[in-house]
């Protein structure tokens, strides 16, 4: 199934929000969705399968009398279906309750372009070009050292698309186009299994380094055969892109949501311009990061992305927006409204959270450590309080650092505390900054964290 | 459509020589809400009908997905996934082989009391602010909530290439429910998870004023608790988090694509890995509880699967390829989220089974430990390492349970833990909730209060 053109996508989000307001909706937004996937999968050290997905549909969202309905479907090449999603959308906006502070939906403002972001030559990439790709990650794997076994990874290609309209005249359309390969292994020597390591490569442009992966999660997994028990204490802990990524989503990512914030769910009410983080902290939301994994022109309601300042220094300056809560302040959204597709009506979500790298090579940063854990993967992150930012993880594993050097890794290590405590407690960044999801991050170095061994 | 989906199937098998095909196609209606506080954000109604077809070729998977019923579109996407496996299987050292499974015609009805598609959305929407206004009612501390509610109705097809052909209705009511309680610059969460695939009929028992009673209560409560120490200590686990930790600590283990990945199970089947009192199952076909089907997304009648007998592996949750492997019977454990996606080994209703020990009796016997009631969270890694979050929980200080504790969690190594099992309970309950594996599934976990001998608490005190 051919991708649908710019302008069918245009032409029926358009049709779509007309339909809307002739059937009685005071305003009306319809955002339609292309979304194709090629991949082929790893499993057990060897390539054994290739899957091919296409997924579109149309969502609606209208107001009635300040009330919200919002109705989607995936057939989007039958008017009759069109129809019936517009009376669904329709019909549930009147069977709910208005909402006072409903002040309407987005208005039309300029887009800036979104650099590197679509390259033509990943869409083209054929199953065959997949399977080298992860056949070189496996060969690269099986090159570092015997005793590592691949459990899953792949590699894929994906191109996603998107039109939105609106009956304030928002018109919109963005394409994107992502290649990724990945590889977990695990070593085993004798009995001994080590926990899964995992290694991945996600790119805007045609060049992945499939290599590196392979050698990188053989790396890791090997280096995590060798085990001993640590005491129980407060200690130094550098904190991997891995980690921060689990740590900060289900915390501080949550305390810089305006309607967290509106809501009294975030340590950081009344706390703008007073220091939450290190000196040595600053943060950008940027929704227009060349080359960002979540960069594009326009958020999930067809407000422009942008560049916002969120930590500087320490000091925290803003907080994310999206078009509701906004308006409920009196103020611009920031474009940080985000959307599972067409399944979902958009709320606040970060775009690319960008943390500065600072001016320390990671060697020199693990140099001088002498005594500390270096973190990669948690278990339990998502089990935070997301409100106070309290956690306990367990790091799979910890790799014990001794004078700079890492010497070996304890399994069951647990790392209890409070993320905004570990924020100002962060006294290097390195320079080693890599995209992981949502995250664009350097390794960072945090002092008394406590840590609860066997 | 059956007769489409079967020339679909016969297509992959006579003209690109498949040695297997199946396809599966799904006509689904979804209502959704999200109610935060007062205010419902929005009102929501989906559709989503689409086919996923899947293909042996070579020994190797090809699978396409499409969000279309057309038999042209189909017909394309039937040769993509014949052709993807064919490209895939370039390097194949061990073919994929499939175990032996019965052929079955059959057509799955569900009746409930009370279908939530012929449920007005103005009642669904009612009994959400309801909850809403119980819980923020309860106490001023109580800050804010959301609810989240979906309901699933429809129709899956399911046939093979070997002949089964199933028609089977879907329903699926969920609802998740979250405070949080502010006092003093202390901050609590609570949540909640209802399900059911019997129906509506669920908010009948668990009224909004119940479920919001419930979920006030715990954030507030926690409020008072002090973090508990860090440590290595006995605990008396509640049938909730016992719950939690037979599926994610145990039973990911016992998931045989998992096993056959470098888990620490596929070794130990008929040996013993757990005390006595240890006996899990992992049961399909409970009816109207939250993991509950007829039959599996390979077409495979969904069963009772005994995992651990008094301590002894039984055996694993397989689909056919597994079975194959391990030279077992498929065991109805291979479920897809939806057509977008192919069916991998997912657990069901997974619980322990209850012994004869009261609450007190488990409680006694702690010197200086904790009691974890309920939980926040929990994962675990095929080595064996579990976290599990916890929500809900007590010190027990000679044997009598003391004051509350927060934000505590617990690890260990699986296999280490369960042979720490030194007694369980006699009561028995059954917690609704979903579970992610890449795809999210609807499953239950359960079982009775237990008492563990020593495992590590995360604190930060």
């Amino acid at each position: 199934m051919a991708a649908l053109e710019k302008n069918a996508m245009q032409n029926l989000a358009e049709k779509t929000v007309k339909a809307a307001l002739a059937k009685g909706a005071a305003e009306a937004e319809a955002y339609v969705y292309e979304g194709q996937a090629t991949s082929v999968g790893i499993e057990r050290g060897q390539i054994t399968k290739s899957n091919r997905i296409i997924d579109r549909g149309l969502g609606i969202r209208v107001s009635v009398n300040k009330a919200i309905g919002f109705a989607y479907t995936n057939i989007v090449d039958s008017q009759s279906a069109v129809e019936k999603a517009v009376a669904n959308a329709l019909s549930a906006a009147r069977a709910s309750k208005p909402d006072p502070a409903w002040k309407g939906l987005p208005e039309k403002k300029p887009y800036a372009i979104a650099e590197k972001t679509f390259d033509r030559r990943i869409i083209e990439l054929r199953p065959e070009d997949l399977v080298n790709t992860a056949a070189a990650m496996l060969d690269a794997a099986a090159h570092a050292d015997k005793r590592v076994f691949p459990v899953e990874g792949g590699a894929g290609a994906g191109y996603v698309a998107n039109a939105i309209a609106n009956s304030n005249g928002v018109a919109g359309f963005d394409k994107s186009a992502v290649v990724e390969c990945s590889l977990a292994a695990v070593a085993k020597e004798g009995n001994k299994v080590t926990p899964v390591c995992f290694e991945f490569n996600a790119e805007r442009s045609c060049n992945v380094d499939a290599a590196w992966v392979g050698a990188e999660a053989a790396r890791l997994a090997v280096s995590a055969l060798k085990t001993e028990r640590i005491e129980t204490k407060t200690t130094k802990l550098i904190l991997t892109q891995f980690a921060l990524q689990d740590l900060l989503y289900h915390t501080l990512i949550n305390a810089v949501k305006a309607d967290n914030v509106q809501r009294g769910q975030s340590a950081f009410k009344d706390r703008i311009g007073t220091q939450v983080a290190s000196e040595k902290v600053t943060i950008y939301d940027d929704g227009l990061f060349p080359a960002g994994l979540r960069t594009a022109a326009f958020d999930g309601e067809g407000t422009p992305q942008q560049k916002t300042l969120l930590v500087e220094k320490g000091i925290l300056r803003n907080f994310l927006y999206d078009n509701y809560a906004a308006k409920k302040e009196g103020r611009e959204s920031t474009g940080n409204a985000s959307r599972a597709g067409y399944l979902s009506t958009p709320s606040i979500e970060t775009t690319n959270f960008h943390i500065l790298p600072g001016g320390t090579a990671a060697e020199e940063l693990l140099g001088e450590v002498d005594d500390g854990l270096l973190i990669y993967y948690l278990q339990g992150a998502h089990s935070s309080n997301p409100v106070s930012g309290e956690f306990s993880v367990v790091a799979t594993p910890a790799w014990k650092i001794r004078k700079g050097e890492i010497v070996h890794c304890s399994r069951g290590v647990m790392l209890a505390g409070n993320i905004f405590e570990v924020l100002k407690n962060v006294s290097a960044v390195a320079d080693n900054e890599r995209k992981m999801g949502p995250l664009i991050a350097p390794w960072m170095l945090v002092e008394n964290v406590k840590v609860i061994g066997k | 459509m059956r007769d489409v989906l079967v020339r679909l199937s016969d297509v992959a098998v006579q003209k690109f020589g498949a040695e297997y095909a199946e396809v599966r196609a799904q006509r689904l209606s979804k209502t959704m809400l999200t109610v935060k506080e007062d205010r419902v954000e929005a009102a929501k109604q989906g559709i989503e009908d689409g086919v996923a077809l899947r293909v042996l070729v070579n020994g190797t998977w090809g699978f396409a997905s499409v969000g279309s019923l057309e038999t042209e579109v189909l017909t394309s996407a039937i040769s993509d996934a014949c052709r993807m496996a064919k490209a895939a299987s370039s390097r194949l050292k061990t073919p994929i082989k499939l175990a032996d499974a019965r052929t079955v015609e059959d057509r799955v009805q569900v009746k409930s009391k009370k279908n939530p598609s012929e449920i007005c959305m103005e009642d669904k929407i009612g009994t959400a602010l309801a909850v809403n206004k119980a819980i923020l009612g309860f106490d001023k501390r109580v800050k804010s909530c959301t609810l989240d509610y979906l309901d699933l109705t429809g129709t899956s097809y399911f046939v093979n290439s070997e002949g089964t052909r199933i028609e089977q209705d879907k329903l699926y009511v969920w609802s998740r429910v979250t405070a949080s309680a502010v006092s003093k610059g202390v901050f609590t969460f609570s949540r909640e998870e209802i399900g059911s695939t019997a129906g509506y009929e669920v908010f009948d028992t668990e009224t909004p004023e119940r479920i919001g009673e419930k979920v006030a209560k715990l954030a507030v409560e926690q409020l008072k608790a002090k973090s508990p120490k860090g440590g290595v200590f006995p605990v008396v686990l509640g049938s909730n988090v016992v719950g939690v930790f037979v599926h994610e600590a145990f039973g990911h283990l016992a998931e045989a694509d998992l096993a056959l990945s470098g888990g620490v199970l596929a070794n130990n089947l008929g040996k013993k890995i757990a005390s006595d009192v240890v006996t899990f199952y992992d049961d399909g076909t409970i009816n109207g509880a939250f993991g509950s089907f007829k039959y599996d997304d390979e077409g495979v009648p969904a069963q009772k699967t005994l995992l651990i007998k008094d301590g002894v592996v039984a055996g694993l949750m397989h689909n056919r390829e597994t079975a194959a492997k391990f030279n077992a019977a498929p065991t109805g454990n291979a479920r897809a989220e939806d057509f977008r996606v192919e069916p991998i080994i997912r657990m069901r209703n997974t619980f322990m089974a209850p012994k004869d020990h009261s609450l007190e009796e488990l409680i006694e016997g702690v010197r200086e430990g904790y009691y974890f009631k309920s939980f926040r969270g929990g994962q675990a890694n095929i080595d064996g390492t579990f976290q599990v979050g916890i929500q809900e929980a007590y010190e027990i200080v000679h044997g009598e349970i003391g004051a509350p504790v927060r934000n505590a969690s617990i690890s260990g190594n699986t296999l280490e833990t369960l042979f720490k099992v030194d007694a369980a309970g006699k009561d028995f309950t059954l917690w609704p909730g979903r579970c992610g594996k890449g795809q999210t599934v609807f499953i239950c976990d359960g079982g009775p209060h237990i008492r563990v001998k020593e495992v590590t608490v995360g604190g930060s005190a």
